[in-house]
């Protein structure tokens, strides 16, 4: 186990450095001039060569990259173009609401979807199961910004039950947070469903049942558990996508996240906190992918890693 | 005994403890906003949701109206713009311009302290300039005080400033949302502190900044204009989303939201306890036409495509009668704006038609239209695409996002491969060399100004010199009228309208006001109480 988790942390290296690469042509290669946008849209030739050379856009880029490499090795990410703050503290100031939203809405998710997806499988084929498949057909299906403003419309607006948007108080994080679920959790409830009825008619099912077991223990202690694989690895990728910012629902809500960060960065073509963003977002999935097939060692006794 | 106290806690003293505190932190993080509510209404509280975040908050380096509209009610120019954009003192209680405008002096207001107690006077103006002036500073609005050659502290309450050469607009540049005055204490803490924490007289002291949450600002109470009452505590929230700003205003989580978009003035109007404030911008909106390459070199091709446009339909169909049609090449809230065209240019389908004939065009042409893709912008283009569709001129619509229509744009003549450009303009210094320099003069083109025209007319050019020469207003206003006239007649734009600025306000809420150079202006916002 060990040895494999060191061989997995050392292929993190190579993979970053490609990232960075990537990002960093990719990033140069979108048309868009970061002084042009910065100095403002009435801003003179002069104004706008001055806002360059305090950037060190004048640089080739090759030089350019070269420089980030030698301080990103060290942990500097240098300066965002658009405020002069360093980059981390940046990125720190915005990963927290992310991170506290993916937490929050995760969880409603994984708790919502294995219920309801729990539900259909064992009720296959009757009414509710019919229901709880419409509603998760809609969650799929329901944009989320529509949604969102759906929401804010019924309980902010009329209801003046929740905030409309921001991150002002402990129930802000209400209304994003069923949000950014609704479409994790329906995905989930399809996934926890059909994943179950595959095991439960295995003949392990059939053996437990015989000898007694009672349908409750034959439920949670032999299939759910098994059926909990693939359902890991979704819930793990659905999180990875939401740590990495949902651009939509921030915007709507106001919410300070990275997603907020990312949409404003690309408006200023905001070099240093776009490619510090990409990375943190490698390394969040390489991360959770490692925790992902680590879980299943811990689900599964025959999955064993060396 | 002594040893069993040495002991300290037992267990269940532990658990005790441990329960106690954890419903403890429970109860202040639930207690928080509601103890926050409670202190915001003791203190009186305004929140304000604008559509972006600030920059900076170091006026000379702000060129985006929302860091200026936040330096607003923080800092104090020696000049500043009333909500109609005229020119009002405020720490220079009087000025003197030379006839020949190169010396221009100030007499400061006295006994004004800033946020953290420095005294003002004529050296934190000197002080102020000569950091602006600086090119190695690098400031974003530096081109603004290139004109300046010396400044005199003639004494503490007097401050001259001589030019290199005339520059009649200067009063304008003085007027200018980045004309502010910094805390020289502050200054001292270099460009990385004043970015962050600014420090000036204004009516609002700054409190803290959250970036991406808010902006909050506290009522200055040794405000130099007495007698005022603004409300004590300004949160300024940066909302992107235009459905969620408007949502704020109707729930009652803003009292004043800029801007709100033409299609939902509806929703708002309806609404009980809030009312859309209306104010004419002094932004000019326009096609412009590349005036050095084909089919447009030709100025009867030209005002051909202006006759083409039903101005009016656009204001009723894409405006939603928020806008009337330009007039002059400047809109009518800019100083030394005068009418050229009563009603602006006429819609007239046959003159157009023959003009193209004439002009080489008899079956029309193809051309592209670049840019913006929001939504307002893309119908825009859809209208006028269909009404030059009506004249034989098939356009194709190229829309762009922001950043990459401004690299586009923004190249030299050489490798500019523009044709039509959809575009507006509002003068930052609510002046007409402003609102026509950077657009009309030959020694703006990209990627120099905005001249996206690629317009040149030796005698406009002149006109608009000669209008810097002087700060007369009575002379400035001739060469402004004539240049007006000339650009009007060779028509490198397809004029087509001044909008309104659209802004939401709660019931109960003064003094807070969208400004026609689409800043806003909450230095008098304060709530009756209702």
């Amino acid at each position: 186990m060990l040895r494999f988790l060191g061989r997995r942390l050392w292929q993190i290296v190579p993979i970053l450095f490609g990232v960075s690469l990537g990002a960093f042509a990719f990033l140069h290669a979108i048309p868009g001039d970061p002084a042009r946008l910065l100095a403002g849209p009435d801003a003179t030739l002069a104004e706008v060569q001055a806002v360059q050379a305090r950037l060190g856009l004048d640089r080739p880029l090759p030089v350019q990259y070269g420089y980030f490499v030698r301080n990103a090795v060290v942990g500097d990410f240098g300066r965002s173009y658009r405020s002069g703050d360093p980059v981390s503290r940046v990125l720190a100031e915005h990963a927290g609401p992310t991170l506290e939203l993916s937490v929050i809405s995760t969880a409603l998710a994984v708790v919502a979807g294995m219920t309801l997806g729990t539900l259909q499988a064992v009720r296959r084929n009757t009414l509710p199961d019919y229901c709880s498949t419409v509603l998760s057909v809609a969650g799929i299906s329901t944009p989320s910004f529509f949604l969102g403003l759906v929401l804010i419309y019924v309980f902010s607006v009329n209801l003046h039950w929740l905030p409309t948007g921001g991150m002002t108080q402990l129930q802000s994080v209400v209304l994003p947070g069923i949000t950014l679920a609704s479409a994790s959790a329906a995905v989930i409830a399809r996934f926890t469903r059909s994943s179950l009825l595959e095991v439960l008619g295995e003949d392990f099912v059939r053996t437990a049942r015989a000898k007694g077991v009672t349908e409750r223990r034959v439920l949670v202690r032999h299939t759910l558990r098994n059926a909990l694989i693939p359902v890991v690895t979704l819930v793990g990728l659905e999180f990875g996508f939401l740590l990495g910012g949902a651009i939509v629902v921030e915007t709507v809500f106001s919410w300070p996240g990275l997603g907020w960060l990312l949409v404003q960065s690309i408006d200023f073509r905001d070099y240093p906190v776009l490619t510090a963003e990409i990375l943190l977002f490698s390394v969040e999935f390489l991360a959770i992918n490692l925790i992902v097939d680590v879980l299943y060692a811990a689900l599964d006794p025959r999955v064993v890693y060396r | 005994m002594g040893t069993r106290k040495g002991k300290g806690l037992t267990r269940r003293q532990l658990l005790r403890h441990t329960a106690a505190g954890v419903a403890g932190a429970a109860l202040s993080g639930i207690g928080g906003p509601w103890a926050w509510r409670a202190l915001a209404q003791g203190a009186q509280t305004l929140t304000v949701a604008l559509y972006a975040d600030a920059i900076s908050l170091d006026p000379f380096d702000s060129n985006d109206n929302l860091s200026l509209a936040v330096e607003r009610e923080i800092f104090d120019g020696l000049l500043g713009f009333t909500p109609d954009m005229k020119i009002r003192p405020e720490l220079a209680t009087s000025w003197e311009a030379s006839k020949d405008a190169r010396s221009f002096t100030f007499h400061l207001r006295q006994g004004v302290k800033f946020h953290d107690g420095t005294p003002f006077n004529a050296a934190a103006v000197k002080m102020n300039f000569d950091r602006a002036r600086d090119p190695n500073h690098k400031l974003k609005k530096f081109s603004l005080y290139e004109p300046i050659e010396s400044i005199d502290v003639v004494n503490d309450a007097t401050v001259r400033f001589m030019l290199h050469s005339p520059f009649g607009a200067m009063l304008y540049n003085f007027a200018h949302p980045s004309s502010r005055i910094i805390s020289p204490a502050a200054l001292a803490k270099g460009e990385q502190y004043i970015a962050r924490n600014p420090v000036g007289t204004g009516p609002f002291k700054f409190v803290s900044w959250t970036p991406g949450q808010q902006i909050e600002l506290a009522r200055n109470p040794d405000f130099w204009q007495s007698g005022r009452r603004q409300a004590d505590r300004l949160v300024i929230r940066p909302v992107v989303e235009d459905a969620s700003r408007v949502a704020m205003l109707l729930g009652g989580d803003a009292q004043f939201v800029y801007p709100v978009p033409g299609v939902q003035v509806d929703a708002v109007s309806k609404a009980s306890g809030v009312t859309v404030q209306k104010r004419w911008s002094i932004y000019a909106f326009y096609v412009a036409m590349h005036c050095q390459h084909e089919p447009f070199r030709n100025v009867k091709v030209r005002q051909a495509l202006n006759y083409a446009v039903d101005k009016d339909a656009l204001d009723k169909v894409v405006l939603r009668g928020f806008g009337r049609p330009l007039d002059a090449p400047m809109a009518p809230g800019v100083a030394g704006y005068s009418q050229v065209q009563a009603g602006g240019w006429p819609y007239d389908v046959a003159k157009a038609k023959s003009l193209l004939a004439e002009g080489g065009f008899p079956k029309g042409f193809e051309t592209t239209l670049w840019m913006g893709n929001q939504t307002e912008t893309m119908r825009l283009g859809e209208t006028i695409q269909q009404m030059l569709g009506k004249v034989g001129v098939t356009v194709r619509l190229q829309p762009m996002e922001a950043a990459t229509l401004t690299a586009v744009r923004y190249k030299p003549i050489a490798e500019n491969q523009s044709q039509m450009n959809l575009a507006g303009w509002s003068p930052s210094t609510g002046d007409a060399d402003w609102a026509l320099r950077p657009l009309f003069d030959g020694d703006s083109w990209p990627p120099t100004l905005f001249n996206l025209s690629f317009y040149k007319n030796a005698q406009v050019d002149e006109l608009l010199k000669d209008g810097l020469s002087t700060a007369a207003p009575a002379e400035r206003d001739k060469d402004y009228a004539e240049a007006s006239r000339l650009i009007w007649a060779d028509a490198p734009v397809i004029y087509l309208y001044n909008s309104q600025i659209l802004a939401g306000v709660r019931t109960g809420t003064t003094g807070a006001y969208a400004m026609p150079d689409g800043t806003v202006d909450l230095r008098d916002a304060g709530l009756t109480g209702k």
